[in-house]
């Protein structure tokens, strides 16, 4: 979707155990759930 | 992500404003998610930048991932952060392009929005503003923005090819979108994706 909005040299960090430990952990572990930093750069 | 709006506009708007009024008002009540200062370190923010700030700055912050851990802010870069919360990003962001950058938050809570300028004023950061604004349709002109960053926030908005269009307006040629969000890992049925409730929970 990144690149069809008008953006290139996108980048994707490691995932990240956002809800490890939180009330909501059970329903993100279900869906295999992460969190992620995104780069992208306008064209 | 897919650009078809799935739920109702209006209907998560409103759950979401009601979500982030309570996380707002009531950080340390009970939330499905983590928040503040341990949610911090366990995004990994670098823990001497957030131990400076106060905690009103802290304790209301509900970001998925660390926008800055992939690219540190140059001196002087415009920034709009997108979803701004009580500030928290658009503070750090704030301490990385310095005064002769400019940080513009914008949010649709206005709970969050009284928050995130008063600890502006009290920080006596000039260079941070906050406006009420949706993801889709920022009070920012075209091409202002060195830099678009966001947390947790794109993921919550109905009509994602919407909001990257938006952020495309805002930024420069050439400019740089630098944001977390969450992305599952395994298919969500249809039926799940329908339901607004657990957009938000």
């Amino acid at each position: 979707m990144l690149e069809d909005s008008g953006f290139d040299n996108v980048r994707i960090g490691p995932p990240v155990d956002t809800f490890g430990g939180a009330i909501g952990e059970a329903k993100a572990r279900s869906f295999e759930v992460y969190g992620y930093a995104f780069l992208a750069h306008r064209i | 992500m897919s650009n078809e709006t799935l739920v109702d506009v209006d209907t998560l708007r409103s759950q979401v404003r009601e979500k982030y009024r309570d996380v707002a008002n009531d950080p340390q009540g009970t939330h499905h998610f983590h928040t503040g200062r341990p949610l911090a370190t366990r995004l990994g923010y670098d823990q001497a930048v957030v131990d400076a700030l106060p905690d009103r700055a802290v304790e209301s912050f509900a970001g998925v991932g660390n926008p800055f851990s992939l690219r540190r802010l140059e001196p002087g870069e415009r920034v709009v952060d997108v979803g701004s919360g009580a500030g928290f990003d658009s503070f750090i962001a704030a301490t990385q392009v310095g005064p002769t950058g400019h940080v513009i938050g914008i949010d649709m809570t206005p709970e969050m929005l009284a928050k995130s300028r008063t600890t502006a004023a009290h920080l006596d950061f000039d260079h941070v503003e906050f406006c009420e604004g949706l993801a889709e349709t920022m009070p920012v002109e075209d091409g202002w923005a060195d830099v678009v960053i966001s947390n947790g926030v794109i993921n919550l908005c109905a009509d994602k090819q919407a909001v990257f269009a938006e952020i495309h307006r805002v930024l420069r040629r050439g400019g740089v979108l630098q944001f977390a969000d969450i992305a599952n890992g395994r298919p969500v049925p249809i039926e799940a994706m329908r339901d607004v409730d657990l957009w938000t929970g």
